[in-house]
């Protein structure tokens, strides 16, 4: 009877695990779970069948049985976890993407290369305790020129080529310098006189801003762009201005460059100076200029304008001029784009070509 | 001013070559523009004479000619139209190279050997073009050689001259700033007195001593009319830039570049009694040696005879008076005209000469006695005649030497923050200017009198400072007082804006701020700010809005292949008042094309439309932080489209509303002029959009919410922005967020009407908001809907 029972707890065993072996959905095998383990599967129905044996045999036949189930039950369950697997690797590779197809949404723009020189000029200045100052582009003579000591007839108003402004009476075209014609500032320093005469040193401003000049060719287009440096207190140096102006090129291009300054002439400074970087184009590893076009062999580029400001310009706003001293610079903001950026020409600034903005970002 | 080194040289040693001799002027703020070598050494060229000339046997242009050049005579054959017996002439010898490249051997012409060339200028590299033969003069040494005797181992230092230093245009002037800036030895002219042999004078009537403290003319009777300028002066001219004319003008035209006198010279016989030095009467007319006629205003300094006047004082001279070639008695001006009277005369009669250019700047006034006496020396010398004695009509006032100027050693040492050596300063004075006296480290300056920039300490401590080199400054950095350079929070910045706009795919343009008259008048009605002196005629007139300038630079890439553009700019708008002028900062943008650039993945990309604009607008505009959202109303520009048109307008916080700008689509009819469509356009005033709300804490509500839908039939003709107004109104506090979420129309709408689809958010601040609590809410929105703006629920 033992022998019997014996042999069909093991075909029972053969065959779930034929049955497991053969499966290849997850509902099959829970459908073999039922059949085999469920409440009328055939190794319950066998455990039933424990009345029939002797007493003695019964807990032998018992244990036979729980075996047998614990073997069936660790069999579905690997197999289960085997197509489980199977599954989800189907899913993954069925929800596989191109990850290389392009993003989707709204791109970036882009600020203007002007735009963007002009603020690393102002963070730089900013950031060694510089302000910000702004003044009018319609400007007075008086501010422009005249405070500037730039008297009318002045052979220094012929190198500005200044717009004039028609003024109420029509036809008067006040070109001639008198008192009250208004002009297109045709440099930022307007704003030292209205700043000097509006405030007291300590000053240390800049600022930048549109200027004008009536003179369009290759390398001069009638508007562009200046920032303008002032610097008031007592004791203020020529060694100041020279160390100021070295920090700011030297953050401005990034590099450790030589800067030189040449005697120069405007009317509001005096001593003047024009300031060279030494070339950055054909600078080898130790910084030394090789020549090269763009310095013309020189090793030298001229950057800027400065100076001490004028004895005349101070009078003119009321500064006591042996108690303070100050310097004053001016910049071409596309200058120094074209030299950061290696812009060749001027006059791409302003067509507004998408091509050449793009490539600013 | 461009000066020839060879020339520099006969009047200052200094043991320098030419580029160093540059380099210490460019150090100086003499800044040369370049070195130029004239030619340079030539080998076997020599000055030949002309034995014999014979027509070529076979070729009609062709001269057979004998050449003797000192140790041989030369056949050679030359095709120059001006050889000639006895002519000077420089000589190419076999193996001579020229400075063009062409090596000289031994040649055939058509069949006659050719020992050599005879050259031209342009072949020894004196001009661009020769005629002919350079013609040498005759007294030319022959077998001397060519080079030594035209110096043509020269260089030309281009220097350009700041209109501070009017002293340095001249080869004195550069040669006593050499002297200075190098310590060079200084050999200035010796200029003696020419004693007169006639006694004819010319009577000088000095009116306006103001304005020409100085006059001098001397008469010089019986001139050569076959005399020609010598070679070698004509070589020095050219060599500075001045086209060689007729001995006098040559003659006076040498000395203003040797001295720096600018001088003149009138036909004696063509002069109506005498010279007359006054201010010019309002129409009097002069035709000029250019031939050009002037009309003269009424303030202008003329030299006239008794009848008219015959010069513009410093600037040109008068046709009728001047010298030609049937000339023999002449008048020699030579004057100090004040800087005064010289400044703006040559811009206002469009007359830019080296004389007045000169006389802008300042001549030195103790000039003009030498330059007469020098140019009479050189008339003499080369054209003959008699010189009578030089007439002077002065005005000492004018000519005093000018006041001294203090200067003190500790305010060179403060200003240029460097240790100085009082002697080396008192060395460095004295080397500038004669008279300098000073103890204890304070001097008193005298300056030259061809100093015009030297008035006042700073001019000194500029000098001291360029001739001991501004590469000897230190460098130091200035301890700086903190300034409130924070910006307030009042405002938001330009470059915030400017960040939320390149964040939306706009790109920023700089646009000219002067635009065409016309293009204006399509945008604005407002007379715009013009200019008097306009680059051209579509850049006369400052712009009143950004859009022309915008429209131009859209225009320009739509015309080269893109059809997606989104412009901003951010710069002044210019205005008007009267006389008073006013400028806007603002901001502007113009947009074409699709609304997203297309893409894969989305239905083929629709075109921007106003709600795309409208809501980069408000993102951008948000940033300011005010509660309430932008309001837009309808509008009217002459530039927009008048069905899609809207003011933006700012609710502050006491109620008050400011309109800050406008969004639109762009006219039909502007858009047909530019050849485009579907352009939009906004244009806002910085000045106030900007302004900014300081964000203030509120506790925030810990009750839950609830959200409800609803939809609602409404006339087409409401603006939905009135029932989103009036149901805020009407649900208070408790109406956290109401969100629009469709607009239909279409099937199962009637016409006339629109389906509006709400979303709403309700809560208390206090208590949860129950269900009964939100129906009872939406049930009191719906009969609003209903009765203020006759709404029918959509089932």
């Amino acid at each position: 009877m033992t022998d019997s029972l014996d042999s069909n707890l093991r075909n029972i065993l053969q065959q779930a695990k034929d049955a497991i072996a053969a499966s290849e959905k997850p509902a099959q095998l829970e459908e073999l779970r039922v059949n085999y383990l469920g409440k009328k599967g055939e190794l319950t129905n066998q455990l039933k069948q424990i009345g029939s044996l002797p007493h003695e045999e019964r807990p032998k036949f018992g244990d036979k049985v729980n075996a047998v189930k614990q073997e069936v039950a660790q069999l579905l369950n690997h197999k289960k976890a085997e197509l489980d697997a199977i599954v989800l690797a189907a899913a993954l590779a069925a929800e596989k993407i191109d990850v290389t197809l392009p993003g989707r949404g709204i791109s970036t723009g882009g600020i203007h290369p002007v735009t963007r020189t002009m603020q690393r000029i102002e963070d730089i200045f900013v950031a060694m305790g510089f302000g910000i100052a702004t003044g009018p582009e319609i400007e007075d003579d008086f501010h422009n020129f005249e405070a500037l000591n730039i008297p009318p007839e002045h052979p220094a108003r012929a190198m500005h080529d200044t717009f004039y402004v028609k003024t109420e009476s029509g036809d008067v075209a006040v070109e001639d310098g008198s008192e009250g014609s208004h002009l297109l500032r045709t440099h930022t320093s307007p704003v030292q006189a209205r700043y000097m005469l509006s405030e007291k040193p300590p000053i240390n401003i800049i600022a930048p801003g549109r200027v004008y000049r009536c003179d369009s060719d290759v390398t001069h287009t009638p508007m562009f762009h200046q920032v303008e440096g002032l610097m008031v207190d007592e004791g203020i140096s020529f060694a100041d201005l020279k160390g100021v102006l070295t920090h700011f090129l030297q953050q401005f291009f990034e590099t450790e460059l030589k800067i030189r300054l040449r005697p120069s002439y405007f009317p509001f400074t005096e001593p003047s100076a024009e300031v060279d970087i030494s070339c950055v184009f054909c600078a080898d590893d130790h910084g030394e200029p090789q020549g090269c076009r763009i310095c013309k062999h020189t090793g030298w580029i001229e950057v800027l304008g400065s100076g001490m400001v004028h004895p005349e310009v101070f009078k003119h706003v009321g500064i006591d001029s042996e108690k303070y001293t100050g310097f004053a610079f001016g910049l071409g903001v596309e200058r120094l784009t074209m030299l950061r950026y290696g812009v060749t020409d001027l006059r791409l600034f302003f067509d507004n070509d998408l091509t050449f903005l793009e490539q600013f970002k | 001013m461009i000066i020839s080194e060879q020339w520099l040289r006969d009047w200052v040693r200094v043991d320098l070559n030419a580029q160093e001799i540059a380099d210490h002027l460019t150090n100086a703020g003499l800044e040369v523009d370049g070195v130029e070598v004239v030619a340079g050494p030539i080998d076997k060229l020599v000055v030949g004479k002309v034995l014999t000339v014979e027509k070529h046997p076979d070729a009609d242009r062709l001269n057979c000619t004998t050449v003797d050049i000192g140790t041989e005579v030369l056949n050679i054959v030359c095709g120059a139209a001006n050889v000639r017996q006895d002519l000077m002439v420089a000589v190419a010898t076999i193996g001579a190279k020229l400075p063009n490249g062409l090596k000289i051997k031994k040649a055939k012409v058509r069949g006659v050997e050719s020992i050599g060339m005879l050259c031209s200028a342009s072949e020894l590299g004196l001009e661009e073009n020769s005629a002919g033969l350079i013609e040498l003069d005759a007294d030319a040494e022959i077998g001397q050689r060519v080079d030594e005797y035209l110096a043509l181992d020269d260089r030309l230092i281009d220097i350009d001259l700041t209109p501070n230093r009017g002293d340095c245009l001249s080869v004195q002037g550069i040669a006593r700033e050499m002297k200075v800036l190098a310590d060079g030895s200084y050999h200035p002219l010796d200029i003696q007195p020419i004693e007169s042999t006639i006694d004819d004078t010319i009577e000088v009537d000095l009116d306006d001593s103001v304005n020409c403290p100085r006059y001098l003319g001397r008469v010089i009777k019986g001139i050569s009319q076959d005399a020609t300028t010598p070679l070698w002066m004509q070589e020095r001219l050219r060599r500075s830039g001045v086209r060689p004319i007729s001995p006098v003008v040559d003659i006076t035209n040498y000395v203003m570049i040797e001295l720096g006198q600018p001088m003149h010279a009138f036909d004696l016989a063509k002069l109506n009694e005498k010279i007359v030095i006054r201010q010019s009467t309002a129409g009097e007319k002069i035709t000029l040696l250019d031939e050009t006629e002037a009309t003269l205003d009424g303030e202008t300094l003329v030299i006239a005879d008794s009848k008219a006047p015959i010069a513009i004082a410093g600037v040109m001279g008068g046709l009728d008076s001047s010298i030609d070639d049937s000339t023999t008695n002449i008048v020699l001006e030579a004057a100090h005209f004040s800087r005064k009277s010289a400044s703006g005369k040559a811009r206002r009669y469009g007359l830019h000469t080296d004389s007045s250019f000169r006389f802008e700047r300042g001549v030195d006034p103790q000039l003009p006695p030498q330059a007469i006496e020098r140019a009479t020396e050189l008339v003499l010398e080369i054209c003959g005649g008699d010189a009578g004695p030089v007439v002077e009509q002065a005005n000492q006032n004018g000519l005093n030497s000018k006041p001294a100027v203090e200067i003190r050693l500790n305010r060179l040492v403060s200003l240029l923050g460097m240790p100085l050596d009082e002697a080396e300063v008192g060395d460095i004075l004295n080397r500038i200017a004669d008279s300098v006296v000073g103890e204890n480290g304070v001097w008193q300056f005298t300056p030259p009198s061809y100093r015009f920039d030297i008035e006042r300490e700073a001019d000194l401590v500029e000098e001291v400072a360029r001739v001991k080199g501004y590469d000897n400054i230190p460098t130091a950095l200035p301890r700086i007082a903190p300034r409130s350079i924070a910006a307030s929070e009042d405002r938001i910045s330009a470059r915030q804006v400017r960040q939320a706009f390149v964040a939306r795919d706009y790109r920023e343009a700089i646009t000219y701020s002067f635009i065409d008259p016309s293009v204006h008048q399509s945008f604005s009605d407002e007379a715009p700010v013009e200019l008097a002196n306009p680059l051209a005629d579509n850049m006369a007139v400052m712009r009143t809005s950004l859009l022309p300038g915008l429209m131009g630079a859209l225009q320009f890439n739509a015309n080269r292949q893109h059809d997606r553009i989104r412009f901003f700019e951010i710069g002044a708008s210019y205005h008007k008042d009267g006389n008073v002028f006013q400028e806007q900062q603002r901001l502007a943008g113009v947009v074409i094309g699709a609304a997203q650039a297309t893409q894969w993945g989305i239905a083929k990309s629709q075109k921007v439309d106003f709600f795309d604009i409208k809501a980069d607008l408000e993102a951008v505009l948000a940033l300011t932080g005010h509660k309430t959202p932008i309001i837009f109303n309808e509008f009217e520009h002459i530039a927009l489209h008048p069905g899609q048109c809207s003011s933006l307008i700012r609710q502050e916080a006491d109620g008050n509303q400011i309109t800050i700008g406008y969004l639109g689509r762009l006219h039909p009819s502007l858009e047909k002029q530019y050849g485009v469509d579907n352009v939009y356009a906004f244009e806002i005033n910085l000045d106030v959009a900007l302004n900014a709300h300081l964000p203030a804490f509120e506790v925030m509500s810990r009750f839950p919410s609830i959200k409800r839908d609803l939809s609602v039939l409404i006339s087409e003709d409401l603006a939905v922005a009135k029932v989103l107004d009036s149901l805020r109104d009407e649900l208070g506090e408790a109406l956290v967020k109401v969100e629009l979420f469709d607009v239909y129309r279409g099937q199962g709408v009637a016409d006339g009407s629109k389906s509006i689809s709400l979303s709403l958010v309700l809560q208390h601040r206090d208590r949860t908001m129950t269900d009964e609590d939100a129906t009872s809410l939406m049930g009191d929105a719906l009969s609003l809907l209903e009765t203020k703006w006759s709404a029918t629920l959509r089932s």
